[in-house]
């Protein structure tokens, strides 16, 4: 009896033991990024300029959704997701996740996150004939940011619709396959071959014109921006300076291709549809007050609120632009 | 407040089980050995320690006792929070929580790779020697900046008194916090003003606020206004830098030397580019850090050391709230607002997930606009329609009614019959169970019947047949170990994503468990039963009947509670690969939107599910067969 219980009370001790010390900081940055999403910096992250400038060994864990960063996060194993979507951050912002955004990775159009119907269902005839079909939508993900987006603007009701959770991968088989109507995908690979079986619903231009834009940002948690606020900062410099190579067009695309596991002129035509803005654009067009950024974070604050995490009153705290290079 | 109660009720009822255990040991039969299956026997007060003991431990770690006790200790802790968080940036430059100073471990480290990378462009191939002369140059000149930072003799006087005064005030903020006067009353108009934002203020753990971060109590308020004095001096510390003209003429030196190098470059010349922005990096990084001679700070470190002594102290009663009932974590202020850390964010509380199960539960609400478990009414045709198949009508003799002349389809009997077979006709209707809940459980238990029906049979065949036994043997080795899920990718593209799919891949798991249950209870029948059997002139069918089929009986009912267990992992796993509904894809989207009270509820009901699965079992078990263990 008395063994039980003294075992009972060591495991207690143990538990709460166990679980503060998963908290201790490592001489490290690690850093979450995504495959098949070529971005510039992915060339200083092959040549190690990062863990040059940073002065301390940086280690890059790839992730599968952005929902799964913030889990990664909230767990002590990430410190700065990079080209995370807006829509899981504010999820988890909504859910009071202690992170912050820091930057602007990339601007998007339709040509990286799009909704794919199968043939005979095009802008004109989706709001009729998607009634009572299924869909494939990875929920919480910018694919289904663009879902809802997409379905406003062509006067589809969603909810007479099935929507069927799954990952892009997954997504364009069932659409290829014949058991889904529609499939919302991220990455190029799968958009590629979804686009086999059908084509998009709304082209690049038409969701431009729609104001349907896809924006990944950095991430950073709170522990992490006042342990080391210099280090935030270099990794931010070293990820505009790549951005500005790309747009002068001095790229090693071969490098990224390969390092994003995608083929050249996939990775291309991809990063065709990228726009990197500098850091004076992003203070005064995307973050500032009423800029494009907050507005975005206001919209999907409320279209992903739910009742047990509803959206802030105000995103701006969310939102530190101090780590921008001058 | 029931929450209080519960715990209350549940430590009561664990002293009342023990105590009533101890009584009951004295009273046993002192005739029972070790190991006898008697000492087993009844229980129940063990039950209710064991069950209270999982309660108690989910009340204390997700802070509901915390809540239901104190339910305004929340909000006292965040504004101490607020107070640590505004500290850490200056507590993260001294040994505090660390080992080191950090401009310590910075100067350390930079040395070091300083040092790396001039071994680095020693070696470099391809770069001319005047280049690597320059480059090394331009390094050690880098490296003689640190001596400039950490020299006494360079600090200017005008860094010197800033320091002082931060630290003064400090020092003031340390006298002052623990008196009464502290904080200074605010004016009638902004005092009305914050006592209007408090009535506004939501409790804790009320629906969309995790924390109140407002400070509600006098204490709170003592902490909250010292934590915004103490965020204006830690901004303006590190607004501050060691800049002293002596560093700044050396970087001026160095900056001045990059750009000239940088402007005599070629577009070509991409690997000197890349050095020289490296050492220009390695340069900024010493530059934006506050980096000051070793003792200069002494002042401040030991004026924070006091002052968060103080603040320990001040918290009196907090302090050990924060200790006792927030085991394993506590509340974490980030900028104005607060957020719960450590069990309590992940680890739902128990009134918080009955509350919102209970909301899940109706069904107006549900998940998804799928309601949890609900009823909706089904008309007899279409279940008829589900059950005969349409060929009934095809195998008919004659034809399928034509349209006549005057454009009207005379009905038939053929076409009549296809009527009732498909399910096209007016008839009363009746409740059918339907939602997340109700889907799951039918997939498992679709996939499971299946699995029994095809499984025992060919079990028992492969047992008592050697063709079979050699024939099946190889298919159902090959295709067993492989884990379930293993297969899901290949099914769900095969059979799609309904509900086929789904029963399909469970009908698997339950297939291979129910063969190898079967084979082993079969081909384990004592031979001598078989014989007595035999020779009282029993036929094969009466033997298969009556003695083989209820030998294996104990085997396969293991064998389907084995199978339970596997079809509800697997069920989840392939609901959450693709689903429209089932409590695999609920918790799955839940954790999406970080929903973790939904997350546990899912978890929760799965468990019961399972339980109720094996509680059924069991009674069959005891039911078919009592002489288990008894032979």
């Amino acid at each position: 009896m008395k063994k039980i219980v003294s075992l009972l009370l060591g495991s207690i001790v143990a538990l709460t033991l166990t679980i503060s010390a998963a908290f201790s900081a490592a001489n490290e940055v690690r850093v979450a990024f995504f495959l098949e999403w070529a971005l510039p910096n992915q060339e200083d992250k092959v040549k190690k300029t990062f863990d040059d400038a940073l002065g301390v060994p940086v280690k890059w864990t790839n992730f599968a959704t952005g929902g799964e960063m913030t889990e990664a996060m909230l767990s002590g194993d990430i410190d700065i997701s990079y080209s995370q979507g807006l829509t899981p951050f504010v999820n988890a912002v909504n859910a009071k996740a202690p992170i912050k955004l820091v930057d602007i990775a990339v601007i998007y159009g339709m040509g990286g996150t799009t909704c794919v119907a199968a043939k005979g269902i095009d802008k004109g005839n989706a709001s009729s004939k998607l009634d009572g079909q299924k869909v494939a939508v990875p929920l919480g993900t910018m694919a289904d940011y663009v879902f809802k987006e997409t379905m406003r603007v062509v006067g589809a009701d969603i909810s007479k619709m099935k929507v069927v959770d799954m990952n892009p991968e997954d997504g364009s088989a069932a659409l290829v396959n014949g058991d889904v109507a529609m499939a919302c995908l991220f990455g190029g690979t799968s958009i590629g071959k979804a686009k086999e079986a059908g084509a998009s619903v709304l082209t690049v231009a038409e969701a431009q014109e729609a104001g349907i834009a896809g924006i990944d940002i950095t991430s950073v948690t709170n522990k992490f921006l006042k342990e080391n606020p210099g280090m935030v900062r270099t990794f931010v410099e070293v990820t505009h300076e790549a951005n500005t190579r790309y747009n002068a067009g001095k790229s090693n695309m071969n490098i990224i291709a390969k390092d994003a596991a995608m083929d050249l002129a996939g990775t291309k035509k991809q990063m065709g549809g990228f726009e990197f803005p500098n850091a004076a654009t992003m203070k005064s067009k995307y973050m500032n007050k009423g800029g494009i950024l907050m507005t975005y974070l206001d919209v999907m604050g409320n279209m992903f609120a739910t009742s047990e995490n509803p959206a802030l009153k105000n995103y701006s705290k969310v939102v530190d632009t101090s780590y921008l290079p001058n | 407040m029931i929450t209080g109660f519960l715990t209350f009720f549940i430590i009561v009822a664990v002293i009342g089980s023990i105590l009533y255990g101890r009584r009951l040991i004295k009273t046993e039969k002192t005739d029972t050995v070790f190991g006898n299956p008697e000492r087993t026997k009844g229980g129940m007060h063990w039950v209710v320690v064991g069950t209270s003991f999982l309660i108690l431990s989910w009340l204390y770690y997700s802070w509901d006792i915390a809540k239901s006790l104190y339910p305004k200790s929340a909000n006292e802790l965040c504004q101490v929070a607020k107070v640590n968080e505004s500290l850490l940036s200056l507590k993260y430059l001294f040994p505090i929580e660390e080992r080191s100073h950090k401009s310590t471990a910075l100067i350390k480290r930079e040395n070091i790779n300083i040092q790396k990378k001039i071994v680095v462009i020693q070696n470099a191939q391809g770069l001319k020697n005047q280049d690597k002369e320059l480059f090394i140059s331009l390094l050690n000149k880098t490296r003689q900046t640190i001596p400039l930072l950490t020299n006494e003799k360079y600090l200017e006087t005008k860094t010197k008194t800033t320091i002082n005064e931060l630290t003064d005030r400090i020092k003031q903020l340390t006298v002052n916090f623990p008196t009464d006067s502290y904080p200074q009353a605010l004016s009638e108009e902004e005092e009305n003003k914050r006592i209007e934002a408090l009535k506004k203020q939501l409790g804790w753990g009320a629906t969309g606020m995790e924390v109140p971060p407002l400070p509600e109590s006098k204490k709170g308020l003592k902490f909250h206004t010292a934590a915004q004095e103490l965020n204006e001096i830690s901004d303006e510390f590190f607004s501050m830098r060691n800049h002293n003209p002596e560093y700044l003429k050396l970087l001026k030196e160095i900056k001045d030397e990059i750009k000239e190098y940088k402007n005599g470059l070629d577009d070509n010349q991409e690997l000197e580019m890349d050095f020289i922005k490296e050492i220009k990096k390695l340069g900024e990084r010493i530059q934006y850090e506050s980096v000051f001679p070793p003792n200069a700070l002494d002042g401040m470190e030991k004026a924070i050391r006091t002052f968060d002594g103080v603040q320990k102290k001040e918290q009196g009663a907090i302090r050990i709230k924060d200790i006792l009932l927030f085991p394993a974590g506590t509340i974490v202020a980030s900028g104005p607002t607060c957020a719960e850390d450590g069990p309590g964010r992940w680890l739902p509380k128990p009134s918080d997930t009955f509350r919102i199960f209970g909301d899940l539960l109706k069904p107006s609400v549900g998940f998804k606009m799928i309601p949890m478990i609900w009823y909706e009414m089904m008309g007899v045709n279409r279940i008829v329609g589900f059950f005969l198949p349409d060929w009934i009508a095809d195998i008919l003799p004659g034809k399928y009614p034509v349209h006549n002349s005057d454009g009207k389809v005379e009905p038939n009997f053929k076409s009549k019959v296809l009527d009732v077979v498909t399910g096209e006709f007016e008839a009363f209707k009746i409740p059918v169970p339907t939602g997340h809940i109700w889907d799951s459980f039918l997939r498992v238990f679709l996939g499971l019947s299946l699995g029994i029906i095809f499984g025992v049979p060919l079990g028992i065949f492969m047992g008592l047949n050697r063709f079979a036994k050699g024939f099946f043997d190889p298919l159902v080795e090959l295709y067993r170990p492989v884990p379930p899920l293993a297969w899901a990718p290949l099914v769900i593209t095969v059979f799609g994503i309904d509900n086929v799919g789904k029963v399909f891949l469970l009908f698997m798991v339950s297939f291979s468990i129910m063969i190898i249950s079967a084979r082993a209870g079969a081909s384990g029948t004592q031979l001598s039963k078989i014989h007595a059997a035999h020779s009282l002139g029993a036929s094969r069918r009466q033997i298969l009947r009556e003695v083989i089929f209820p030998n294996s009986l104990p085997e396969i009912l293991t064998g389907i509670r084995v199978a339970v267990g596997m079809c509800w992992g697997t069920l989840v796993a392939a609901e959450f690969l693709a689903g429209t509904t089932g409590i695999g894809f609920v918790e799955n989207v839940a954790r999406k939107y970080m929903q973790y009270e939904v997350i546990w509820i899912t978890i929760f009901v799965m468990g019961m599910l399972g339980l109720l699965f094996d509680l059924t079992i069991r009674k069959i078990i005891d039911k078919t067969i009592p002489w288990r263990g008894k032979g």
